[in-house]
């Protein structure tokens, strides 16, 4: 039986996934660190361990993502956007836009019947709709990234924030605090300002349904629900957001070469 | 209200995103002051306002006429009028430096490209929509190496090899900066990298004017001498620098406060006049 393993090496974390006999056997999740290479190896040797196998069980690997050059043990790097266009695919096959909201790039892209990505946008030259806006706004209010999306979900009436700029956001933020805002009311107000930027994005592409949120942002159901407010779609999202490209790279080399 | 009748005292406030700029008119003589904006701005402009007079040997009763400008322009409720930063920068640098014809203005939270001609406004751009090229990126710079932000541009003066940033968002520029403080880059290098990231942003700006020279450049970015050395190999002429440039906006306040009374007297009207308290307004009025 052949595997293929799929590394994605993030800004913020590094993913594996292990594909074989036609589906996902296992993954891994671990901070990038500083050193992609070794959190790379780090995060294969978890997932490989997982599905019971060894680094010998594989027959090819690749690596996707910011940091894919670094990872030296892959056969070759494949790109981000056909990486996540197929892992998202896999999961939903009835996706054709897919939103991927990483540490710092959000992008969306579109998806034929096949999986195959026939269009994307990105925003590669500002933080405003990436993850690293939720990181900035958790530091000020003192809490775990994780905990946002729910923290937001009880705001009953959410800051209006005039900037996009994750740094004016920040100085916002504390303003806002300083005059007695809630920590709910400012997260609801950060996720509306994220959601405009993504929304923009998206709609420079165009929505068709399904829409399927991925990433690190996927992962906070504030923002989530917050998109599909302002998109007017349904949202959805895999039951584990972040490896889509992970699996999408694993998948991608377990088919035949063409 | 009371009624303007004649005097020699005029004032300008001008309160920045991060510094409170107040400076007054004499006979013959000008009072500058300069503080901190904080987040009560009300109460700063009043202790700005306050040592000024003091340092004229005035009272507030004294001043004819009172502009405030600046981002926190509103929360001055002595003041008279309150007048736009980019006209108050264009009528402030024309005294300053009478050849400018283009004025590049470096604020805490905003930089902006002015076209004068006579001391007036003939075009103009601003970004205040992203951190990028303003004060608030060196400031998060300097934070992120620990270096204080009035040493960065002497720092950068001892670089090598400038380091290369991105100059497009803040928020990746630190990170960037701190990666490449781990790898073993020097601070020199970086604090230099960073003022070529904040200069080709302000350049690509401000070419979206047709500007013209000369050029002269304010507010907090203008004093730091790293930052107008990347802005001059950009533009590739000598940028022209006032004495103080904080001051230019509230100097240009202070000046169009004293034409409008001029002319106001030549007309033979009044100006209505704000009460000539410094007492804390609220916001209900």
């Amino acid at each position: 039986m052949t595997y293929a393993l799929g590394i994605d090496a993030g800004s913020s974390f590094v993913k594996a996934a292990v594909f074989g006999e036609g589906k996902l056997r296992s993954y891994s999740i671990l901070p990038s660190g500083g050193n992609y290479a070794q959190a790379a190896r780090k995060a294969a040797e978890a997932a490989l361990e997982r599905a019971g196998l060894s680094f010998n069980d594989i027959t090819n690997t690749a690596a996707t993502g910011w940091g894919a050059a670094a990872v030296d043990f892959a056969r070759r790097t494949a790109a981000e956007i056909s990486c996540h266009g197929a892992g998202v695919f896999y999961l939903f096959p009835s996706a054709r836009t897919a939103v991927d909201i990483g540490g710092q790039f959000s992008r969306a892209i579109r998806l034929d019947d096949q999986g195959r990505a026939t269009h994307f946008v990105q925003n590669e030259k500002c933080a405003a709709g990436s993850g690293r806006f939720l990181q900035v706004i958790a530091r000020i209010l003192h809490m775990k990234v994780e905990d946002i999306g729910e923290l937001s979900l009880k705001s009953a009436n959410p800051v209006k924030f005039t900037t996009g700029c994750a740094v004016f956001a920040e100085s916002e933020a504390v303003s806002r605090i300083a005059e007695g805002a809630s920590p709910a009311d400012i997260l609801a107000g950060i996720h509306k300002a994220m959601a405009a930027k993504i929304v923009n994005l998206i709609l420079r592409l165009g929505i068709s349904e399904d829409c399927v949120v991925t990433g690190g942002g996927a992962k906070d159901m504030g923002l989530v629900r917050t998109l599909e407010n302002e998109l007017g779609v349904k949202v959805l999202v895999p039951e584990e957001p972040r490896i889509s490209a992970a699996l999408g790279a694993a998948l991608l080399e377990s088919q035949p070469c063409i | 209200m009371t009624q303007v009748e004649s005097g020699n005292y005029f004032a300008g406030v001008d309160i920045g995103s991060t510094m409170t700029k107040v400076v007054i008119l004499g006979e013959g003589k000008e009072f500058c002051l300069i503080g901190p904006t904080g987040p009560e701005h009300r109460k700063m402009a009043n202790r700005v306002m306050e040592e000024a007079l003091r340092s004229a040997s005035i009272s507030l009763e004294d001043l004819t006429y009172i502009i405030a400008t600046g981002y926190g322009r509103i929360n001055v409720p002595f003041a008279d009028r309150q007048v736009t930063e980019i006209t108050c920068h264009a009528k402030g640098m024309a005294r300053l430096i009478p050849s400018a014809r283009t004025v590049i203005d470096i604020g805490g939270q905003d930089s902006k490209g002015i076209r004068l001609e006579n001391g007036k406004v003939i075009d103009f751009v601003m970004n205040d929509k992203c951190a990028a090229g303003t004060g608030r990126f060196l400031e998060i710079i300097a934070d992120a190496l620990g270096v204080p932000l009035t040493k960065l541009g002497e720092l950068s003066l001892s670089a090598e090899k400038p380091a290369s940033i991105s100059n497009t968002c803040t928020v990746f520029a630190e990170q960037e900066v701190i990666s490449q403080l781990a790898a073993g880059e020097s601070i020199p290098n970086l604090v230099a990298g960073i003022h070529q990231a904040a200069a080709t942003r302000i350049h690509a700006m401000v070419s979206k004017l047709k500007f013209e020279r000369d050029v002269a450049v304010t507010g907090g970015g203008a004093k730091n001498q790293g930052l107008v050395k990347a802005l001059e190999a950009k533009f590739g002429f000598s940028l022209l620098i006032p004495g103080e440039p904080l001051v230019t906006g509230a100097l240009g306040a202070a000046l169009i406060g004293k034409e409008m009374c001029a002319r106001a007297a030549r007309k033979g009207v009044t100006l209505a006049r704000k009460p000539r308290q410094l007492s804390e307004a609220s916001f209900c009025c």
